[in-house]
Formats: C-alpha cells, structure tokens, sequence
C-alpha cells in the first residue's frame, strides 16, 4: 500500500489502539516494578502488589471477587484452560458438552479437540439473527451435559447473546457456563455478581489494553484440571512468571473502561447508525446479524454480485475486515455467516466494519462513500455477467 | 516471504483497469469454474486482434491477469491466442498458488474467444 495514503482504521474488534494513560502505567511500572512477583523478597512483593491491584482493578470492572481471576495470556489462551480444564476435571461425570457453531476458533478449535479425545458435542445452530434461542440449549442438555460455552458478543456481527437466561439453564440442570467475553469485558456491562457465570474468558487488547495478556474468572468452588505445568505460580492452574507490566496496563485498562463504557455505547450506536443509513440504500445490501439490541460498535453487511477479496482492496485506505479471508489464512467464506444462514456469496462479500472510541464522523462518512464507490466499480467491471 | 498480498502490476492493473468493458458486436469467449467468471470480447480486423475487453466476477489477481492479456495480446494475430499461457502472467502478477485454479479459467477463457473468433469467421 502507497505509504500517502491515511489509514483508516474501522477494525475495533480486531484490536484497539493502547491508551495513553494504560502505556504510561505500564511505561511506570518497567521502569520501577519490574521484579519477579513470586519472589518473597521486598521487591518481589511490590511487584505482587502491583499484580494484586490490578486484580482489584479487573474485578471492579466484572463485578467479581479479585481472587477469582486468574492471568493468563489473553482470551485464546483462557478459552483453551477453561473448556479443555472444565471437560478434564468433570468428565468421569459424563462427556457431553455443548456449544454453537457461531463461536469463536478459539473455543470451535477446542472443542474439536475434545472430540478426537472422546468427547461428545453437540453443535448448536443460532436462529437467522444469530442468537440463541434458550428452548434450543434446554432441548440440547442431557443427564451427562458437563459444559456450555457461549460467547457473549460475537467478534464477526456483534450479535449478543442473552448470557442470563442460558447461564440460568445451566444453573437448572446444574451445568457448568464458561463465556468467551473477548468482545464484551471492557465494552458493555458484565456484572458477574449477578450473572450465573462459571468462567468467562477476557483480553486487554480489545478494550484498549496491552495485548499478550488476559484472564480467566473462574467462580469460586469451580474445579479446573491444569493445561500446563513448571511451577507453583496461580494456584498451579496457570506457572509461569507474571508479566507485571502487562498486568498493570490491563488493570489500568479495566479501570478506564468502567469510568467511561457506557459514554462509549453511546458514541459507538450513533456511529453505526450512521454508517448504515449511508450504506442502507446499496442494491443487494444486507445486514448480518442483529437489527437492534447487538453490540453497536460493529456492523457487518454482505452485498450481491460483488467479490469480496476485490471489494477489501477497492476499499483502502479503509482497514476493515472481510467474511472471505483470501487475504488471511483461511480461504473459506465466514461459518459464522454461513451458520446464520448466508449463502457462500453473501458471506464472501461480507465487510465487518469495527469501530472505537476513536472513530470520527468524518471517518464514517469517508467509509460511506468509499463502499459505494467500490461497490459500483466492481459491478460496472463485471454487470450482469453471463455467456 | 512478502506480507503484501499485492505487487505493485496488481495494484496497478486493479486499479486502472484499461481493458474492462464489452466489445458490442465482437465474438465472445465466457468461462467460469472456482467461482470465477471471464468473458472476453474482440473485435477483429484483418485476422488482427484489434480490440480487446474484459470484464470478470473475480479476486484481484484475476482481474489484473484480465488486464494483463489484454495488454500483451491486443494488436495481435489472431493465431497467437493459441500460443497464450497463463504461467508467465502468474509469475509477473505473483499470483499466489492456491489460485492457480483461478488464472486457469482465464486460459479456458481464451481458448473460448479462440473458437467463438473462428465460429464468427466460418459464419461471415
């Protein structure tokens, strides 16, 4: 890409940018705590101090007690110890588990794994908005049910799911709830005082926090058989030393988004509006996911007869992401527009536009008009065509 | 290894597409297969490949290789649609592998306006 042309950055869900006040934490933190946390000498404690804070600071944002968090390297990593760890520890119980077909690779990857392992899945389909609807998980659960994961929003439409009523039939049938909250902790309201949560799987870099760290709440009383093993650190469940810098930027992160989360909604559901009234009227448009009640801060619209690889590149400087992945590692159309119902076209053209606490007006209006124009360029290169 | 997806003829070619359009009137080859659709049109004049268009349903690549045949063929004899090849294209545009598939529904393509020339040639 020509090196003059302006970024536009409308990928949100993919990263946010690091907030200031969150690398000058961590900068602080470098330079003066950078000691060992497990060490019992006095530097050692300070670092573990700082790690205990940042606790604090985490669990103030989810509403939970700070001893039920435990660090880990971010939401990939967490879903990997929550479901592999939930599904060990439980499974002379039984070996059924149940999850959605719209997850995340992170949790679909897991649970194929615990299939070639002798688990047994089942896979359930979303309704055409891309939720789920609670008599489909009630009908799903058996005697030998151990596990659900849900995610809370979904990282390609934004489509959010009600964590209260499905977390209320595990509860019922007293099956335990692990939610992937990647998209939601840091952006939304997560109260896990209130929300029958077992484990919910959390990352700094979605809501503007330093990647490479995250964590994992575990409720108390909840049992999970260790994924690694060299050390004592995280009550075994999770060695190795603590990135105490990271810590603190995801702590100062958390701090942030409590003080301003729902300023943030408000910006981000005038955007998206704004953005679809601009883009609403394109022949062949359509919207993927929720009409109302998603998360506001992503948008994700397929178009007929338009390539979707070609549609991305006609698109720069805009940075947004694409449902057909040619330009990732993956080759296929999205599953999770394919699950809601999509065709392999549809889901090929698809463009997730994200956006964040930065994103202008004047942004969304160059987006506006630079999906048209690719849009047009493409079907004036290609109309109509047949022999 | 590259991260850029794109070399600067693909970028190039995708962005001024040239040659994109319909010859009204000109014989015309179509293909489609992996999801790509071609159509070529000519217009001929004197055994001569006077003017060349395309316009595909394609990725990038595709549509630069579109771009890229009609550059290098337009002008040309008519026989030398048969000497057409998609390997040097591919390695100009540095199309990916996995395309391949795809820079081969040009080929088919081409092979196409060959016949559809030599049907238009029997029926004049």
């Amino acid at each position: 890409m020509s090196a003059d042309k302006q970024l536009i950055y409308l990928d949100y869900a993919a990263t946010t940018p690091l907030d200031a006040r969150v690398a000058e934490r961590m900068r602080e933190v470098q330079d003066t705590a950078y000691f060992n946390p497990s060490s019992n000498h006095l530097a050692g404690r300070l670092s573990a101090q700082i790690v205990a804070h940042a606790a604090t600071q985490l669990a103030a944002l989810i509403k939970a007690d700070a001893a039920s968090i435990l660090w880990t390297s971010g939401a990939t990593e967490s879903n990997n110890l929550a479901i592999l760890g939930a599904a060990g520890q439980r499974q002379h119980r039984g070996k059924h588990l149940l999850t959605m077909r719209t997850e995340h690779k992170a949790v679909v990857d897991v649970f194929r794994t615990l299939e070639k392992r002798g688990f047994e899945v089942t896979w359930l389909d979303p309704d055409a908005d891309g939720r789920l609807p609670p008599e489909r998980l009630q009908a799903a659960i058996r005697d030998d049910t151990q596990l659900v994961s849900i995610m809370h929003i979904n990282n390609e439409t934004g489509v959010v799911q009600d964590i209260a009523g499905i977390g209320a039939i595990c509860r019922e049938h007293k099956v335990l709830f692990h939610v992937d909250g990647a998209q939601s902790v840091g952006k939304v309201s997560v109260d896990l005082s209130t929300l029958p949560v077992d484990l919910m799987s959390i990352t700094a870099h979605k809501f503007y926090g330093p990647k490479g760290i995250g964590a994992l709440y575990v409720a108390n009383g909840v049992a999970l058989e260790a994924q690694m093993f060299g050390g004592g650190q995280q009550r075994r469940l999770r060695p190795g030393t603590l990135p105490v810098d990271l810590i603190a930027g995801l702590g100062e992160a958390a701090t942030i988004a409590a003080a301003r989360y729902a300023g943030d909604l408000r910006h981000l559901s005038q955007l998206r509006q704004r953005l679809w009234d601009g883009i609403a009227e394109v022949a062949g448009i359509k919207l993927n996911g929720q009409e109302q009640g998603g998360y506001p801060g992503i948008l994700n619209v397929s178009v007929d007869d338009i390539e979707g690889e070609s549609l991305l590149l006609a698109l720069e400087p805009l940075c947004v992401a694409t449902g057909s992945a040619c330009n990732s590692q993956s080759k296929e159309p999205s599953y999770v527009l394919r699950a809601l119902g999509r065709s392999d076209k549809d889901a090929q053209s698809a463009i997730r536009f994200s956006m964040g606490r930065a994103t202008s007006n004047d942004e969304i209006d160059v987006a506006i008009e630079s999906y048209i124009t690719a849009v047009a360029a493409l079907r004036e290169l290609a109309p109509g065509i047949t022999a | 290894m590259s991260l850029e997806p794109y070399n600067s003829t693909v970028r190039e070619y995708f962005a001024q597409p040239d040659h994109a359009g319909i010859v009204e009137n000109g014989a015309i080859g179509y293909f489609e297969d992996q999801g790509m659709r071609i159509r070529l049109s000519v217009e001929v004049a004197h055994d001569r490949l006077l003017r060349l268009r395309f316009q595909t349903w394609g990725c990038p690549h595709v549509i630069a290789a579109c771009e890229a045949f009609c550059r290098q063929f337009e002008g040309r004899p008519v026989a030398d649609l048969k000497q057409f090849k998609s390997a040097p294209i591919m390695r100009d545009l540095a199309v990916p592998v996995e395309k391949t598939g795809r820079i081969l529904v040009l080929e088919d393509t081409v092979r196409s306006l060959g016949q559809a020339i030599q049907d238009q040639t029997f029926q004049n």
